[in-house]
């Protein structure tokens, strides 16, 4: 019992620091504009539009997230085999990591930058020493809270894997929670919102992002606050209850019907999601409507 | 909407490029095995100068492959050379049973039989036609397997099975010999997998635009390798004496830097204004 | 991914004779390890197995790509290869985590793995979606709904292909997560055993050493070819897919038998490292 409550109560733990980790993840990828959306900053000068947006890209966030995480867990791994502290070799894990973060952060913004030259697109100095500084420090909260949570899982746990092992698969899994829950949000409510809400961009729009802001021309450091509003804590929620979830159908259900309790359980959480999935679509219908009428042909074939 | 691809011209041939990377990259490896031969740890770096050259020459064939569009990202490119190269470097760091300096040879040998392989499937089987995807995904794999060779020599201060799957603790002075402590059992291998995924597909990916230029391109592939070597060197300190870990970390600092200011140099010179804290420069579209 | 999108080829159909060469590579690699390590036989098919299950799944896998981050197309807005990574190694932590529950219930936890991976963030998505940017999902491949009958031309907002994740996708998403996390996991534990096998049988080595050993070699083998199945997949299918729904699901033949080619070439490396 008292096994049952301690790993259950881990599970909370690790569910938290990924929820922490799942809103820092796309807060940081939507200041520095990394991932899909990013492809817009790219095209706007080739479309006429110069911007002062950061151009942070690394590859998507999924192997970027990769490499911060295991190489965090690498280094915090080696820390821990020379004995040291464990919570101090984590910290200094994550903030090797971090460093490299920011060296590829800006060498990504002034290679896309000049070789966008023909457009005459400026490298602004003044972008890239405001907006690294706070990818990195972002990339911290993120790396940091799932390296910890990896280690959880294996010193509390016992998961077999090694520790640079868990960086590479919870690195890539909280890369691809974060982006494919935050980038729409980016992608169109940010660098489109002079466009109607409750719409898909046009096609023909691509290329034509918000450069202006409130006062002033915005910078990228703006984007914190706005994804912090919407995409940054629903990527939070996404990747907490991946976690939390995963851990806590093996450690509450694996020792049911002789093992198989764990997958049950996690059918049952799938069925669950469905649904749940199924209300949000059709609420959605039913309350947004169409775009258009719908045709008799449609309504009935 | 995506942006076209553009290769830059000229530079070196790729021809060439890919006798130094290999050659460089062979005889950087085989360096390493001064270690064994001298009794010593201090020649580890010059693993990751071999991950370096080779990360050198495989920037020059992503931007080979890529220039085609493959549909999807430029990292896959990187993704699918090491996933590929992992598995050679790992058969290859056991032949060291039959003679250790098989190893670099045997890495390169398999790895672009794998590569010819996949490189076959992707074009042929999965109907991609394009005509340099055999050649360019082999030449990936190997540069991906060379690059964890040298990168696993460096952290390890050898290339060959039996020690990177034996490490010592030290308990209260006594060193004890651990497996879970080795490069394999604590899978530090996964850390460099990483490490030379992103850093093969970075400077392409970096830097790719229609003003792309290939010094720049290169010296960004430079600045990669010599970054990773440093993080490669903060993690040898399990493995190797003092001495051989600051000096790896010296040399990897000093390049590292040399590179960066120099990619800086060259980003000021090819872009089109360098501005502190200016407005944006209207030049047409919204009025 | 970053910035590159379309300009891809992939033209249609199956080039018979690469395919054949294909399978004979598969052949030619099950042939050599039955003459040179007869017990790895079983091993070396299940890691093709893992290869076909991780390649078929991921044409299951809704990917919108670059577009999808803008509202103009369905799907999530991610690369394939590593949307279908982040589940099918959500699937191996799991698997790897039920191992020694013996095979059928591992892979069964590597499914549910990528299953509620995928299914949570599906779900998120269209909360995303539908919440926070008052978007309907509409499906920009088909007018109706092949399993709940929803028709979509009415929902796609002006100039765009649709948007979101529509019922179909979902469920996509959710068998792509189901057979990716099976794949890894199948690829895994065969090598595992290979390798717990044969570390077992060596001169002065740890119980405690075979399965440290054992684990890392099988893990990261079990994450390079995962990733060389995936990235091969994602060519054939060009970047971006809506689902089983989608004309370009109907390309996977060719990416089943090019994925059980490289697996097979792959398993064929990794099996003889215990050989030599």
């Amino acid at each position: 019992m008292e096994n049952l409550l301690f790993g259950i109560g881990i599970s909370a733990l690790a569910g938290a620091l990924a929820t922490v980790a799942g809103a820092a993840e796309d807060t940081e990828s939507d200041i520095g504009s990394q991932g899909d959306p990013n492809s817009q900053v790219q095209l706007a000068p080739q479309m006429g539009y110069i911007h002062r947006i950061y151009n942070k890209a690394i590859s998507g966030e999924p192997p970027a997230y990769g490499l911060w995480v295991a190489l965090a867990a690498g280094i915090a791994w080696a820390l821990m085999a020379i004995q040291y502290n464990a919570i101090l070799a984590l910290i200094v894990g994550s903030s090797v990591a971090v460093f490299v973060q920011g060296v590829y952060a800006t060498t990504a913004y002034l290679g896309r930058t000049a070789s966008l030259a023909k457009f005459e697109q400026p490298v602004y100095i003044d972008v890239l020493k405001s907006v690294t500084t706070v990818t990195m420090a972002h990339a911290f909260v993120a790396v940091f809270t799932t390296v910890t949570m990896c280690f959880l899982m294996i010193e509390a746990l016992g998961h077999p894997f090694p520790l640079p092992l868990m960086g590479i698969v919870w690195g890539i899994a909280l890369g691809a929670a974060g982006s494919a829950t935050g980038n729409p949000f980016y992608g169109k409510e940010r660098q489109y919102q002079n466009y109607p809400f409750g719409a898909g961009l046009p096609i023909s729009a691509s290329g034509d992002i918000v450069r202006y802001a409130e006062a002033g021309q915005r910078s990228s450091l703006d984007n914190g606050w706005f994804t912090s509003k919407g995409a940054g804590p629903a990527s939070g929620i996404c990747f907490g209850l991946i976690v939390f979830f995963e851990l806590w159908r093996t450690v509450l259900f694996e020792p049911l019907v002789a093992g198989w309790g764990g997958v049950i359980a996690g059918a049952v959480l799938i069925i669950v999601f469905m649904v749940i999935d199924r209300f949000v679509e059709t609420w959605a219908r039913k309350t947004y409507g169409p775009y258009t009428k719908e045709t008799e042909e449609e309504a009935t074939t | 909407m995506a942006p076209k691809i553009e290769a830059s011209a000229g530079g070196m041939e790729h021809g060439k490029m890919l006798a130094i990377g290999l050659i460089g990259a062979l005889i950087c490896i085989y360096l390493v095995y001064l270690n064994t031969l001298m009794s010593t740890q201090v020649f580890a770096f010059f693993g990751g100068l071999a991950a370096v050259i080779a990360l050198w020459w495989g920037t020059d064939s992503i931007k080979k492959l890529c220039s085609y569009g493959l549909g999807t990202g430029v990292p896959s490119a990187g993704m699918i050379a090491l996933g590929s190269g992992v598995v050679a470097m790992l058969f290859a760091t056991k032949l060291a049973v039959i003679s250790p300096l098989l190893v670099p040879i045997g890495c390169v040998v398999v790895a672009a039989i794998l590569g010819a392989i996949l490189g076959f499937i992707s074009d042929k089987v999965l109907n991609m036609n394009i005509p340099v995807m055999t050649r360019m995904i082999a030449e990936l794999t190997v540069v991906g397997s060379l690059t964890m060779l040298g990168f696993t020599a460096m952290v390890a201060g050898t290339f060959s099975f039996g020690s990177l799957i034996l490490g010592s603790i030290s308990v209260m002075g006594l060193a004890i010999p651990s497996y879970a402590a080795s490069v394999i059992g604590g899978c530090v291998i996964a850390t460099i997998f990483m490490l030379g995924a992103i850093a093969i597909q970075h400077p392409f990916n970096a830097c790719l635009g229609p003003n792309e230029s290939w010094d720049r391109t290169q010296m960004c592939a430079l600045e990669c390798g010599f970054l990773s070597m440093i993080t490669v060197a903060i993690m040898s300190i399990v493995f190797l004496s003092f001495i051989a870990v600051v000096i790896s970390f010296v040399v990897s600092i000093i390049l590292w830097g040399w590179s960066y200011s120099e990619l800086i140099k060259l980003s000021k010179r090819d872009a089109f204004a360098w501005l502190d804290v200016k407005p944006i420069r209207e030049v047409g579209g919204e009025q | 991914m970053s910035a590159l999108g379309g300009g891809a080829a992939g033209g249609e159909g199956i080039n018979p004779v690469a395919s054949v060469i294909a399978l004979v590579i598969v052949l030619a690699s099950v042939g050599i390890v039955f003459i040179l390590y007869p017990a790895a036989l079983i091993p070396l098919i299940g890691v093709i197995i893992g290869g076909v299950l991780i390649s078929f799944g991921v044409h299951f896998v809704p990917v919108g790509g670059a577009p999808a981050a803008m509202g103009q197309a369905p799907g999530i807005a991610t690369g394939v290869a590593m949307l279908a990574a982040g589940g099918g190694l959500a699937g191996l932590f799991g698997g790897a985590w039920a191992a020694g529950h013996g095979l059928w219930i591992a892979l069964g936890a590597g499914a549910m793995g990528g299953g509620v991976l995928m299914a949570i963030t599906c779900l998120m998505v269209n909360v995303v979606y539908v919440f926070e940017m008052g978007i309907p999902a509409a499906s920009g491949k088909v007018d109706k709904d092949p399993i709940t009958g929803d028709t979509y031309p009415a929902y796609r907002s002006q100039g765009t292909e649709g948007h979101g994740l529509p019922f179909i996708s979902y469920v996509g998403g959710v068998l792509g997560g189901i057979l990716a996390g099976t794949g890894g996991t199948l690829i895994y534990l065969q090598l595992l055993a290979v390798y717990q096998g044969a570390f077992a049988s060596w001169v002065g080595i740890t119980p405690e050493g075979v399965a440290t050993l054992a684990v890392s070699l099988a893990g990261i083998f079990a994450v390079g070819m995962f990733l060389v199945a995936a990235v091969l997949t994602a060519y054939n299918i060009t970047g971006t897919i809506e689902g089983p729904h989608d004309p370009k699901f109907k390309r996977w033949p060719r990416a089943v038998i090019g994925s059980s080619a490289a697996c097979a070439a792959c398993g064929l490396v990794a099996i003889l490292l215990v050989v030599i």
